[in-house]
This record gives structure tokens, sequence and C-alpha cells, in this order.
């Protein structure tokens, strides 16, 4: 009884060392978002280490590569919105990082669409805007724009922090339990067919 | 070690999990009704122990504890290593479920390699000889696993020494780790319940 009793306590003992690890290694995550003419990719390991030096592929959906780089002491990579001629449906961006790790992300045309429509909805403006006030000339106008976004890039890196960490696994209690009961729960099937055999 | 989705090639994947599925039949046919409970144990530990990382340079490594499974459990290690990694993938999105036959097989053969290799000396009369093997023990299954992922990723066109030589490096804190690991739980198995040994 004693002896038992020393099990369940290193179990215990070692579901407590889980818990105080806050962020958890062993699998690698990649965010992109395309920011102005380029799209940024950032990637990092899930206890938050950046991946540095490590492979970026850029494929459109039909698997083509499109280009590809390494990732920057910040675990950055950047790179121009390729052209529109180029882009068959969705971006999949993958990144390789060492031994074996490799994680995916996908850029959709809506988001890619947003720059190309910004771009063309500029021009449309441009004319109407100095028909009616006549003092601001074109110049202006791209000032402002360029003024505008840069506040909404500033304003929107934080919203991107958000879904970046909101993206990032934690690891619950509840699932560690959950495993464990159910690693239980298959041994106990085994036992069962075990159990009849006999 | 967990080697992700997308990366090996359909032939490793394949041999990987057909070797799997033998060696995890062989051992369920030849598993004994009363090491059941001790399976599960086991293989919540190595569910367990995956999630405890050591921060290391620009990578992190963590936990594998093969070399106590195979100790302890002989061939059932490879149930016990195939049902906690599914759950890992499954749960945590660790590996994944195409590669879980190559990963399985990447840490449970070390695990059994071990256990024909330590689990006389391991028993033995003198006290220090079974602790020194024990952190043999600990330390060679994690660096046969570091050989048998560079082996399977070697087919993906990276040269061997160089995936070798990283996985090795990286691993090198946790095979010293894991050692002294087996030591402290050989040990202490040995003292408080040695029937779970099978002294």
């Amino acid at each position: 009884m004693k002896n038992k009793l020393y099990l369940v306590l290193i179990f215990i003992f070692l579901i407590i060392m889980v818990i105080n690890i806050p962020v958890f290694a062993h699998k690698v995550n990649i965010f992109a978002y395309v920011e102005g003419d380029r799209i940024y990719t950032e990637s990092y390991f899930n206890d938050g280490k950046k991946c540095i030096d490590s492979k970026i592929e850029v494929f459109d959906n039909q698997g083509n590569k499109l280009l590809e780089g390494l990732t920057d002491e910040e675990g950055v990579f950047s790179f121009e919105v390729p052209p529109e001629d180029v882009i068959e449906g969705d971006l999949k961006i993958v990144l390789t990082a060492s031994m074996g790790h490799r994680a995916e992300y996908t850029i959709s045309t809506g988001e890619l669409g947003d720059t190309i429509s910004v771009g063309s909805a500029k021009e449309e403006f441009e004319e109407p805007v100095s028909v009616i006030s006549p003092e601001i000339s074109s110049l202006d106008l791209k000032e402002i724009q360029s003024l505008i976004e840069d506040t909404l890039d500033k304003k929107l890196e934080l919203i991107m922090r958000e879904i970046k960490k909101s993206q990032e696994d934690k690891i619950s209690l509840t699932e560690i339990i959950g495993g464990i009961g159910y690693i239980f729960g298959i041994f106990g099937i085994i036992a069962y067919f075990l159990s009849r055999k006999r | 070690m967990h080697i992700s989705e997308g990366i090996l090639s359909a032939p490793v994947l394949i041999t990987g999990a057909g070797l799997t599925a033998t060696a995890v039949g062989y051992s369920l046919k030849k598993m004994e009704h009363k090491e059941v409970p001790k399976v599960a144990i086991l293989s919540s530990v190595f569910f367990v122990a995956s999630l405890i990382h050591v921060p290391l340079g620009p990578s992190s490594v963590h936990l594998i504890l093969n070399g106590v499974i195979g100790l302890l459990l002989g061939w059932p290690a490879f149930p016990a290593i195939l049902v906690a990694l599914a759950l890992q993938g499954v749960i945590f999105q660790f590996g994944g479920i195409t590669t879980l036959g190559v990963n399985t097989f990447n840490m449970a053969l070390p695990a059994i390699i071990c256990f024909y290799l330590f689990n006389r000396g391991i028993k033995g009369a003198n006290n220090f000889i079974a602790l020194i093997l024990a952190f043999v023990c600990g330390f060679l299954a994690v660096l046969l696993s570091g050989i048998m992922v560079a082996a399977a990723l070697v087919f993906t066109g990276e040269p061997f020494i160089q995936i070798a030589k990283l996985v090795l490096i990286a691993h090198l804190p946790v095979m010293i780790l894991e050692g002294v690991l087996t030591v402290f739980c050989i040990g202490f198995l040995r003292k408080v319940k040695p029937e779970i040994l099978n002294i």
C-alpha cells in the first residue's frame, strides 16, 4: 500500500512539473500578414523562441514554388506580393525548421486582394476629390495616404500581435488530464481483450 | 524528436508504419494480462514527459524517457509509446498522424535495444554498477533515437552527417538529463519497489 502511494506521488509530481511550465516546445508556428506591398512572415517555436535561419518556401495553390528564403535573427522573412498574374488562388507559405519541424500558413486571395483593391481605389478617388477641393494636390493625397497607412500599421500591429498570441497553442491542464484519461481507457480496452482471450 | 507531417517521403512513412504495426502486433500478443496497468502508467509518463522542455540555443528539446520505459516494459514499450504519441499528435499537434509509425519506431526501438542491453545489469546485486548502467541506458536511448531521426530525414535529401550532428548536439543535454533521471528512477525502484524490476 505504501509503495503504491509512492507511485501516485511521483505521478502527481510529474503533472505539477508540467503545469509550472507555461509554454511548451516541439512545434513550430508560422504567422504571415500582408503589409503594404510586402508579405511578412514570423516563425517561432511554440515556446516563443524565434526560428533563425529556417527555410521559408512560398507556393501557389497549384503547388508551384514561387520563391524561397531564410528567416533572419528575429525569425522574420518578408517578400514582395507576387504580381497578380502569377498568383493562382491562395498563397501557401511553408516553414521548414531544423530536425524535422514543419509548419505552413495560407494567405487567402482575400487578404492579398485587399492591398490590390486599395491601390486601385486610390486612383479612383484622386480625381473626384481634386475636383471638389482643387487646393489639395495629388501629392498631398499621397502623403495623406501614406500617413493613414503608417497610423493604421501602428494601430494594427497590436491587433496582429494579439491574433498571433491567440494562435500560439498553450497546453491546458484539461488536455493533459484528458490525454492521460484516454491512455487509461485505451489500455482498459486492451486489458479487456486480453482477458477474453484467456 | 517528433517529425512533423509533410516532411518525409511516402516510402519512409510506409516502412515506418509497417515496422511499427508488426512490432506492436507482436508485443500485444506477447503481453501478459497483469502487465497492462504498468504499460498504461508508463504510457502516460511518456505522454507527459514530452511536455517538459529544456530550452537550448535556437531550438528547444524535451524529455523522452524512452530509456526508462524500455527498461521497465521491454516489448510492451511499443504499444505504450504508440498510444502516447497518437494522443500527443491529436491533442497537441506534436508530430502527426501520418508520421506516427516512423516516430513510434524511432523512439520505441531504442527502448527495446536498451531493454536487452541493460535489463540484466540493472538488476545486479552491485548497486553502484546498476546505477552506472542506468545512466548509460538513459543516455544511449536518446542517442539512438537521434540517430534514427537523422536517418529518417536523410531520405528528404539533406546530408546525413549534417542532420545527425544537429540532432545529436541539440539532444546532448537531454541525453545527460535522461541519464541522470534514469539513475534516480532505477535507484528509487531498487530500494522501494524492486518487484517492478522483476528482481
